[in-house]
């Protein structure tokens, strides 16, 4: 018989994806039951490299199917204190894929107590795509500063990466790589950067379906020297005030039943209500020692 | 047609002053055949925190004992709840762990966080099937309609309602989209999550 | 003054205009087999598959007292409530009613095509088409274009010198003369009703009831029927509309009856 510790271990996650509901989502497939379609961002997503860094920039439409789900998403992902990341494509996988390298790069920093490089992020983040097949579909623009400068690169869903000055990615990269090689130039001062970035991103916006409302802008100008300009430029704000229906008073509802369920404050309660309290000894102040 | 409207669901989750609102409809369906109307979509999770699933019912009722078991076990090991936005975490890497071969399930939770000082901050937020999440100012919404429900909740709601309020609020958002959507209503139930009292209200609404 | 001479005319196409003697008709698209190309866009394989309205119960029924017909009003596109007013009891002439199940504008269409049908046949005949007749011509038409995506599950009822009759009439050419018939996606629990409610010798009153319920229950299981029950009852002089509840008004109805009623049973 499985003991609870069976249990709970079979429950641990063992790391990596897994792949035993397959079998049945298949069987639904042939039944005819169409998968449903994961949120996606239909993005625009651009880097430039200036004089003394990097500036990445991003819209801030997440989209399912045809509709906008999110109007004011984060597309740019931290990944070290000096490395930051957009990402466009499916965003569960782009969310989860520069989370689990931002990690893994955290323990390095932890082993080896130097800064991360940005090169070491291309490196996890394309093995981890290529090991995929282009399945985790994550399109990145990655850059940041390191002891050997400014760094940008793109990388592909396949695990294929670029090292270049200036890069757009998503839906509307089009649209904004349009406007980068119409203005951009060597040794851009910071300001200039910034203003062709937000202008990229624009482009993306106002040109590209699948990219909107506003643009979110990062600088990194070297470790913990960096600039996260969240809502950098509000393009798409709501042009009429929100007006709630005067007749909804309160009564409009009709009820059949109401339960009240009063909570006592501080009171840990478990869901199973009728588990037996199990005997511990009172917690140690301190929580687990760090011996 | 679609996994996620096999069964058919609405669910709504609102935030209002100190306090938040989670509603769903209460059908379960076999695609056009209504099968049942007290159909549990929406779980308590712990005094200031509510799951609601909407998506493959075999899926919602396998989560929902999941999730449970998860955060029992962390509250025993931890002896404290946890709170949305960590819970809503937890959610989302145990449905991104089935990224090919996935849960066909879109979890919304709403709840509140105890902060230091005693008081509550309102959050609502959600996933899609794969564990993407988001966490909107105002309001998550979830189900076979969810274009029906966001039309709704777009024009009626506004920031920092009193709980009452926020319950005409989030049941007329309620009924107007499950009024246009075939497959859920039957019914719908809405919780109101204060920092004193849980209100638990059944509506009455069309049955066909 | 209109030349109504025609009317004495011995044979009905002596007197009258080609084009108005003609049957409405399509144009057929200009390929070699319309009918396979048709179907080919209504095949929900194809690429871009054609979506008609469906989802529907309609219900009619013969007894001593003439024929009922009920109908829910809920219009669906895909899982979307486009309507739930929709008119599907469709009143051909005072003596004749149809029914409406499948692609709404398929049946409305070709119903009141029906109606100019029959009318020109009273004008020629100086009698009033029987219903055999006339279920007749709505069969000849869709029969005609069998194949090419007509979608049409319609009841044809009135009453003639032969007395009451119902049949039934769909796209694939099927006709059939019957006593009880429920046609649509809530048709299957509309029967369960009817059937198990059904007496020849009902009251009108017991008949009308019989059919709402049937048409409510359907809608409480069918996800695709709804709105109101509109109900008609065909006697001998012509049909009259009974009525039209909606059933919100319905559902709340009976529930308060049946708890009413097991009150009386526990006091008793």
């Amino acid at each position: 018989m499985a003991s609870m510790n069976d249990v709970v271990q079979s429950l641990k996650p063992a790391g990596g994806f897994e792949f035993d509901l397959c079998a049945r989502n298949n069987m639904l497939k042939q039944m005819g039951l169409k998968a449903p379609k994961a949120t996606s961002t239909g993005t625009t997503i651009v880097g430039l490299v200036y004089k003394d860094g990097v500036v990445l920039g991003a819209d801030t439409r997440a989209t399912g199917d045809t509709t906008v789900e999110d109007k004011n998403c984060e597309k740019i992902h931290y990944i070290a204190p000096n490395v930051y990341c957009c990402g466009a494509g499916t965003a569960a996988d782009t969310e989860n894929t520069t989370a689990l390298i931002s990690s893994q790069l955290e323990l390095h920093r932890l082993a080896t107590g130097r800064h991360s490089r940005v090169v070491t992020a291309l490196t996890l983040l394309k093995r981890m795509l290529f090991r995929y097949q282009g399945h985790v579909s994550a399109a990145l623009v990655l850059g940041g500063v390191d002891l050997n400068g400014p760094h940008l690169y793109t990388i592909y869903p396949h695990g294929s990466t670029d090292e270049l000055p200036y890069v757009t990615m998503g839906s509307g990269s089009l649209a904004a790589m349009g406007v980068f090689e119409a203005g951009w130039k060597e040794n851009m001062s910071e300001d200039e950067a910034v203003d062709l970035v937000a202008a990229a991103i624009r482009a993306g916006i106002f040109n590209d379906l699948g990219s909107g409302s506003n643009v979110d802008v990062t600088i990194i100008r070297g470790v913990d020297d960096v600039e996260v300009r969240r809502g950098y430029q509000i393009l798409n704000p709501r042009p009429y005030a929100r007006v709630r229906p005067n007749d909804l008073t309160r009564g409009t509802t009709t009820i059949l039943s109401e339960t009240r369920t009063p909570i006592h404050a501080g009171h840990v309660e478990y869901t199973n209500e009728d588990a037996v309290d199990m005997e511990t000894s009172p917690v140690e102040s301190g929580g687990p020692s760090s011996s | 047609m679609s996994i996620m409207t096999y069964n058919g669901a609405a669910i709504i989750a609102m935030k209002g002053k100190d306090c938040v609102a989670i509603a769903s409809d209460t059908r379960l369906g076999i695609q056009a055949m209504t099968v049942a109307t007290d159909f549990q979509k929406v779980f308590k999770i712990h005094d200031y925190l509510y799951l609601g699933m909407a998506g493959l019912a075999t899926d919602v009722q396998t989560l929902d004992a999941l999730f449970q078991f998860k955060h029992n076990m962390f509250a025993l090991r931890e002896n404290r709840n946890m709170s949305p936005s960590a819970f809503l975490a937890m959610v989302s890497s145990t449905l991104y762990s089935k990224r090919f071969g996935p849960y066909f399930v879109e979890p919304v939770v709403a709840g509140l966080t105890v902060k230091p000082d005693g008081s509550v901050e309102p959050y609502v937020g959600g996933t899609d099937l794969i564990g993407c999440i988001s966490s909107p100012d105002g309001f998550a919404v979830s189900g076979t309609m969810s274009e029906a429900l966001y039309g709704p909740c777009e024009s009626m709601y506004k920031p920092d309602l009193e709980p009452e309020d926020l319950f005409e609020t989030i049941s007329q958002c309620m009924l107007a989209g499950v009024d246009r959507d075939a497959v859920s209503g039957w019914g719908v139930v809405v919780h109101i999550i204060t920092k004193d009292e849980v209100i638990t209200r059944h509506l009455k609404n069309r049955m066909d | 003054m209109a030349d109504l001479s025609f009317l004495h005319a011995t044979k009905a196409s002596a007197a009258l205009p080609a084009q108005e003697m003609e049957e409405a008709s399509f144009a057929l698209p200009a390929v070699a087999d319309p009918a396979a190309y048709q179907s080919q866009l209504y095949d929900p394989a194809s690429a871009t598959p054609l979506h008609m309205a469906h989802g529907t119960t309609t219900l009619a029924f013969v007894f001593k007292h003439g024929v009922v017909v009920a109908v829910d009003s809920r219009a669906t596109q895909g899982q979307y409530i486009g309507s739930q007013t929709v008119k599907k009891v469709i009143e051909i002439n005072p003596y004749l009613l149809g029914t409406m199940a499948g692609g709404a504008a398929d049946c409305m269409f070709w119903e009141r095509e029906l109606g100019r049908q029959c009318r020109l046949y009273e004008l020629r005949n100086k009698e009033r088409i029987s219903v055999r007749a006339a279920s007749k011509i709505l069969g000849n038409i869709v029969y005609n274009y069998k194949g090419m995506g007509l979608s049409m599950g319609t009841m044809v009822t009135g009453c003639d010198a032969s007395g009451f009759s119902l049949f039934y009439v769909d796209s694939d050419g099927t006709r059939l003369e019957g006593q009880r018939f429920s046609v649509g996606s809530g048709s299957t629990f509309a029967y369960g009703v009817l059937d198990s409610g059904f007496r020849w010798d009902m009251e009108p009153e017991e008949a009308y009831d019989l059919a709402r319920r049937a048409i409510y229950h359907a809608t409480h299981r069918d996800a695709y029927s709804g709105g109101q029950v509109n109900l008609y009852h065909v006697r001998e002089e012509g049909w009259v509309k009974i009525s039209a509840d909606n059933v919100f008004d319905l559902h709340y109805g009976y529930a308060a009856e049946a708890a009413a009623e097991a009150d009386a049973e526990a006091a008793a």
